[in-house]
């Protein structure tokens, strides 16, 4: 029992990584929230968080895949930027929404082929893309404007049965990340694939008959389709289209993803432990505006948070 | 030799060769054909001095490359030292005191960097990109988010000398090329970085000290980012609150375009140097046709992806 509860505590044996104790840290930060700002735990702000927390929290659920496969994927910032610059462009949302998807696994896609096929370093493919990406951005929408379709407008701004959207769209990440990383046979080689990585045998899973290109790829595609769908709540959340409103987007994604004890080397990972990342930095954002920290200082901050939870991390291979 | 193979050799050779050669090449004739006035020295040199900065950054992260490893906290630390020079907290100070404390602190994060990616073996591009975000939202909250004022003239007129017809800082970037050129072709040092480049497994059970070459590599990449950083600083001649941020993200497009391979540790000196030069005329090129600064994005990002295209198929060839 006591044994049970140290491995959980640590994180040691477990695919799922270091997740329980980043969970305590979240408890430990909302309890020292709602003492020192009363207004933390009202119910305004607690939507507020949850509306703030949700294109960071999709973001990241779609790295955590590339991450699990030993990969990370910089260019979902510039996708996100994409996204609402594309449904800002006064179209029908019945046509903009498939285009925006399909731009999304293109870009998985190559992404995906250039790590896969073409031997480039996942780092390299995916700044590369961040460029090209950012630059057909801003050459449709050099600055913030536009007018986004008002079925996205309602899907992100609406309620049902007095509940507020974002709440059915937390449930509907958990549930499609939950399906594809735990409740699957892509999932499952997703570790099988990141742990022979980690571990310095890149074709570990190859031998056991997983065709690891192509999970690794579909992971790139899982995660430029989920940057596309954050893209798609913020465009309904500014409700215009930004060609910088995705900037530092892949950061913050890394660092929930990393907060929430998946490993950067590849193998382990969990979906929970993403999404109270996720809410970790929420928390630390949303607490530091109601006590009125700098947004330079906090950026500060939460460099610092993320060189901790990295530098915790220790690693078999040395370098990127 | 036959024919066939002579025809073989040379294109193995041509095949070897960084791209930026290539590119290099192909920029020059697109300006001499559409260009002609613009390539004399004197335009060159100012071209060149633009991007010195770069040019002395890409020293830094062709270093660490080379060990498998990448710096990205150049921008962060351009700032900070930019910060010091002009936020007027050392009123009167000479030209030596800003060297020492501007290369003392970068030269002190290149050693943080190469600790935590060294011995705690922490991801050099989440230790890099953690250092930088921390340095700059720290100058940003320092100076709330202005520029913080002027620097002293004595950067600017020394910025603007001449050694014959060059620019003394295109002169400085080409001298710290040779230097660092001559302690990887001459040098233990260097010798080791080529080891460890080749192989860290295979460098530690020969006794190469795989962990203190990357520490030492950071720790001099660091020292060489704030030599950029007094370049830059010299350069726009006032305080900002953005200046450099882009230039890691470009020294490492320069570096991979130069034939230093990411994550394999190939590659010398003269190929990111090129690299660079070829990275100034691509805009020179670009402004000439008066294509806008998306177009710019677009280009620098497909370069970048063409180039690592073709080091990874190379690569997955000879394996």
């Amino acid at each position: 029992m006591k044994q049970d509860f140290t491995n959980l505590l640590t994180g040691r044996q477990s695919r799922q990584g270091l997740w329980f104790a980043p969970l305590l840290v979240a408890i430990a930060i909302a309890a020292y929230l709602a003492l020192s700002a009363p207004h933390f735990v009202g119910s305004e702000n607690l939507l507020n968080l949850v509306a703030q927390a949700m294109p960071l929290t999709i973001t990241a659920i779609g790295q955590m895949f590339v991450v699990v496969v030993g990969g990370l994927d910089l260019s979902v910032g510039s996708l996100i930027s994409f996204t609402t610059a594309i449904l800002a462009l006064d179209g029908p949302g019945y046509l903009l929404i498939p285009a925006v998807l399909a731009f999304a696994v293109l870009v998985g896609l190559i992404n995906g082929l250039a790590v896969t096929r073409l031997n480039v370093h996942p780092i390299i493919a995916t700044l590369a893309m961040q460029y090209i990406v950012l630059g057909v951005t801003r050459t449709l929408r050099p600055v913030a404007g536009g007018t986004v379709p008002p079925v996205v407008l309602k899907a992100v701004n609406g309620f049902v049965f007095g509940v507020p959207m974002p709440v059915f769209w937390g449930l509907l990440v958990l549930l499609v990340g939950w399906m594809l990383l735990h409740g699957s046979r892509f999932g499952l080689h997703l570790f099988a694939v990141g742990g022979g990585i980690a571990s310095g045998n890149e074709q570990a899973a190859r031998n056991f008959g997983i065709a690891h290109k192509r999970i690794t790829l579909l992971a790139y595609v899982a995660s430029a389709c989920f940057a596309a769908l954050a893209g798609v709540y913020l465009a309904g959340r500014i409700a215009s289209g930004d060609p910088n409103v995705g900037l530092g987007f892949e950061l913050d994604a890394i660092t929930a993803v990393a907060i929430g004890g998946t490993q950067l080397s590849g193998g382990i990972g969990s979906l929970q432990g993403t999404i109270i990342g996720a809410l970790v930095l929420a928390m630390l954002s949303n607490g530091m505006n109601l006590t009125n920290v700098s947004p330079f200082l906090q950026t500060a901050i939460k460099g610092s948070i993320l060189l901790m939870v990295v530098g915790l991390q220790k690693r078999k291979l040395i370098g990127l | 030799m036959t024919t066939a193979a002579m025809f073989n050799g040379s294109v193995q050779r041509i095949q070897r060769t960084p791209p930026a050669y290539f590119v290099f090449v192909g920029l020059l004739i697109v300006l001499w054909l559409s260009r002609p006035n613009m390539l004399n020295i004197n335009i060159i040199g100012i071209f060149m001095r633009q991007n010195a900065p770069l040019g002395v950054l890409v020293l830094g992260q062709l270093l660490v490359m080379r060990v498998k490893s990448i710096d990205l906290s150049g921008g962060g630390v351009i700032l900070l030292i930019n910060y010091f020079i002009s936020s007027g907290l050392f009123p009167e100070a000479s030209l030596t005191f800003f060297a020492v404390l501007g290369l003392t602190t970068s030269t002190l994060i290149g050693l943080f960097n190469g600790l935590m990616i060294g011995k705690r073996r922490v991801s050099a591009v989440i230790v890099t990109l953690a250092v930088s975000i921390i340095l700059v939202g720290l100058v940003q909250f320092l100076s709330s988010g202005k520029p913080p004022g002027d620097v002293p003239t004595y950067f600017n007129d020394l910025y603007n000398t001449k050694l014959w017809v060059m620019p003394s800082p295109v002169v400085f970037w080409i001298a710290l090329s040779l230097i660092l050129a001559g302690i990887l072709s001459s040098t233990v040092f260097g010798r080791f970085v080529a080891s460890v480049g080749e192989s860290g497994a295979a460098s530690h059970f020969a006794g190469v000290p795989v962990e203190r070459t990357i520490i030492l590599a950071h720790t001099l990449a660091g020292f060489i980012t704030g030599l950029a950083a007094l370049v830059q600083t010299a350069s726009i001649a006032v305080g900002s609150v953005r200046v450099g941020l882009d230039l890691p993200i470009l020294s490492v497009a320069a570096t991979i375009l130069g034939g230093v391979v990411f994550g394999r540790g190939e590659g010398g000196v003269w190929g990111p140097f090129f690299g660079v030069l070829s990275f100034t005329f691509l805009f020179v090129v670009m402004t000439a046709f008066g294509i806008s600064d998306p177009g710019k994005l677009i280009a620098q990002g497909l370069i970048i992806l063409l180039a690592a295209i073709f080091y990874g198929v190379r690569a997955a060839k000879s394996d």
